[in-house]
């Protein structure tokens, strides 16, 4: 897989840096029909909100004021700065840096915690109040959508934890699986900035 | 490797033999089971004259509802060792077994419920105690299931010197031939197809019975032959 | 027939092969048994009975009633206590692929407990909600409407046993380093077995896209289980098909020059 070292001697005698990775697709081609995939059902799930929200705008309209959009505006940063060094993190793997790689990809672990921290704070106190998933069906909807979104956060930080694992146990790291996780976190992130604005934003 | 563990395990079967009859017997009255044809106010008032050993019969079963089970995975460990090109048959055994335990574990939960409060409404008691019939119903299509299987691995066995003689198969399939009316029971309230009727009960306990015998016997024998001829230690 | 004891302790046929020609004829039976069982399985559940496709958990008492008195629910009840007991051979042929994995064997055991629980309160259970309704004349409404709940309630709503299934299937696919099943199919796996969540508001919602009837809850969910159900066995098929018969479990017992 790996690029043999005369090649690799002889590139950076010309002054070119190449890449560890030899395939062009980056990452596993079967995390590409997962996320593609995964896309394609939230999009469905999303349509059909749409089409309920518009059958009851009034209800949603009046539920949607009880959402706290800062709270929502914080996860949304966290999310993007996590996925920011997560992007990082990625090309310090290609180019070699396997302790700045390590150490990008645990920032953004750690940013990533904070998303599941930052949700039990908007939904205890909602829940608390009687806010809850029966309560209405845009509560439904939302509960069900926010829970799903955070499977997959939850899902994506133990993915983040077996990169780091592999960042740092082995000499050479696995890149095409490092890529494979970041793939992952970037579409979770994604799919938070549509529910973002779909749930909190559209007023 | 050693068989004491299957030996062990085979020896439950006849104390749990034992206990199924004794339990059987509790039930009163001897005559045998209730009738479908029991008006829910019926049903109630038996269930109210009747209280302790009902009570008896179904903390009891309860206990013992998984005695039969030693004699299955027994069974399933020799099926394991059949010459099949995969351990599918065995499986689906084990599986089969498990979804008939809870079946019948069922029933008995529905009739202790029944006996919990006697005086219900006699509507609720009559739709437990239906519903406990339902379920103890039930096992006979997984003991269908579970003895095809089992004749399936015996007649597919690849290795010159068989697991299972061959008319344990055939002992097999004619017992689930056997099993079959039983489940008619759902459809009709009296005659010999109805839960207490010849066929669906009689026949199918009957059936049920000799069987447990007849392969706890032939898993005995296996057993010890496992120990001569592989010379593992007993 | 006999045979001998070999100097490592197998034993060895002496004369010729058993009787049949496709080794792997006890994996095809049990295969074979799979879409009999799904034919039979969905001639139970929506031409006899017509429980699926769902009934409104809105429906008027008069509606429910009249269903819930059907003796054509009695004759799906008879028909699925003699079938449900083949849920565990279909079971079963996912356990051997499972088998084959590079995997623990705790993830095949987990799933055989959750093939046994699934197939009682998630199959059997519910069909029998139906059929006590019909059994007895003169049930009170009420009571009737209660079966009516329960057994849709646990036919749809039942999530925990089939998550547990094919997050198992699923995970064991993934860290698979034998390639027995293809990744791709790992994925949709879990997309099924996350899916099994969306499922949940069916405990709460009478109405709308999160009844048991609903958009969501399950005509979405089924846009994603049919063709899952009928993709996983196509992949079953190709793995029993191509799996070497010298990896057989009984290859030591057929005669080398048996060998494809």
């Amino acid at each position: 897989m790996s690029i043999s070292a005369d090649t690799a001697l002889a590139a950076s005698d010309i002054g070119e840096r190449k890449p560890l990775t030899s395939g062009h697709l980056p990452g596993e081609s079967s995390m590409w029909f997962f996320i593609i995939g995964d896309l394609l059902i939230f999009g469905v799930y999303f349509i059909s909100y749409m089409i309920y929200r518009g059958q009851n705008q009034e209800l949603f309209l009046q539920s949607q004021q009880h959402l706290n959009q800062g709270v929502g505006a914080i996860n949304t940063i966290v999310l993007l700065t996590s996925s920011l060094f997560v992007a990082l993190g990625t090309q310090a793997a290609r180019d070699g840096k396997k302790s700045d790689a390590y150490r990008l990809w645990a920032l953004a672990l750690a940013l990533g915690a904070a998303f599941p921290l930052l949700k039990m704070i908007e939904w205890i106190p909602k829940i608390g109040a009687g806010l809850t998933a029966g309560k209405n069906l845009f509560f439904t909807y939302y509960y069900m959508m926010t829970g799903l979104h955070l499977c997959h956060v939850l899902l994506g930080l133990v993915i983040m934890g077996f990169v780091m694992r592999n960042l740092r146990a082995s000499t050479q790291p696995n890149i095409k699986f490092v890529e494979t996780g970041a793939m992952y976190w970037h579409m979770v992130d994604l799919l938070w900035l549509v529910l973002f604005a779909l749930f909190y934003l559209m007023r | 490797m050693n068989t004491r563990g299957q030996n062990i395990l085979l020896w439950t079967t006849p104390v749990a033999g034992v206990l199924f009859l004794f339990a059987y017997f509790m039930f009163p009255p001897f005559s045998g089971p209730m009738s479908p044809t029991m008006t829910p106010e019926q049903v109630a008032a038996f269930f109210r004259e009747n209280v302790a050993s009902i009570r008896g019969v179904v903390i009891f079963c309860n206990l013992i509802g998984a005695m039969l089970v030693p004699l299955f995975a027994t069974i399933t460990v020799q099926m394991l060792r059949v010459g099949n090109s995969s351990p599918v048959f065995a499986y689906s055994y084990i599986i089969a077994v498990g979804i008939g335990m809870t079946a019948f574990i069922l029933a008995d939960f529905a009739w202790g419920v029944a006996i919990f409060r006697p005086d219900r409404d006699p509507q609720l008691i009559s739709l437990l105690n239906d519903m406990a019939w339902f379920f103890f119903v039930a096992p006979v299509g997984t003991i269908i299931v579970q003895n095809l299987c089992l004749a399936g691995s015996i007649y597919l066995d690849a290795r010159p010197d068989p697991v299972f003689p061959r008319w344990v198969a055939h002992f097999n399939v004619l017992t689930a031939v056997l099993m079959v009316p039983g489940a008619f029971a759902l459809m009709h309230k009296t005659g010999p197809l109805a839960w207490d009727g010849s066929l669906s009960f009689s026949l199918r306990l009957i059936t049920f019975a000799v069987y447990v015998a007849v392969m706890f016997c032939v898993l005995l024998t296996i057993v010890n032959r496992q120990v001569e001829h592989e010379g593992v230690v007993a | 027939m006999s045979g001998s004891i070999t100097a490592d302790g197998q034993y060895t046929t002496q004369q010729g092969t058993p009787w049949y020609k496709n080794k792997k004829l006890d994996q095809l039976i049990c295969f074979w048994s799979v879409p009999f069982f799904y034919s039979l399985f969905g001639l139970v559940f929506v031409p006899l009975s017509w429980m699926m496709p769902p009934r409104s958990p809105a429906s008027a008492m008069p509606q429910i009633v009249e269903f819930m008195q059907s003796p054509k629910l009695l004759i799906a009840c008879t028909i699925l206590t003699l079938a449900v007991g083949l849920s565990a051979v279909g079971n079963a042929v996912y356990m051997c692929q499972m088998k084959r994995m590079s995997v623990s064997p705790v993830f095949r055991f987990a799933f055989m407990a959750g093939a046994m629980t699934g197939a009682i309160v998630g199959c059997l259970f519910p069909m029998f909600c139906f059929g006590l309704g019909a059994f007895r004349s003169g049930y009170d409404p009420e009571i009737l409407a209660m079966l009516y709940d329960f057994g849709y309630l646990s036919f749809i709503g039942c999530m925990g046993c089939f998550f547990l299934n094919w997050s198992c299937l699923g995970l064991s696919i993934l860290l698979d380093t034998n390639n027995t099943l293809p990744k791709w199919l790992g994925y949709y796996t879990l997309w099924q077995s996350v899916s099994e969540l969306v499922i949940a508001p069916v405990w709460i919602a009478k109405s709308g896209p999160f009844a048991w009837d609903g958009l969501m809850s399950f005509w979405l969910a089924m846009v994603i289980y049919v063709p899952w159900q009928m993709i996983v066995y196509i992949c079953v098929y190709r793995a029993i098909k191509s799996q070497p018969e010298s990896e057989l479990d009984n290859a030591h017992l057929m005669p080398a020059a048996n060998y494809a």
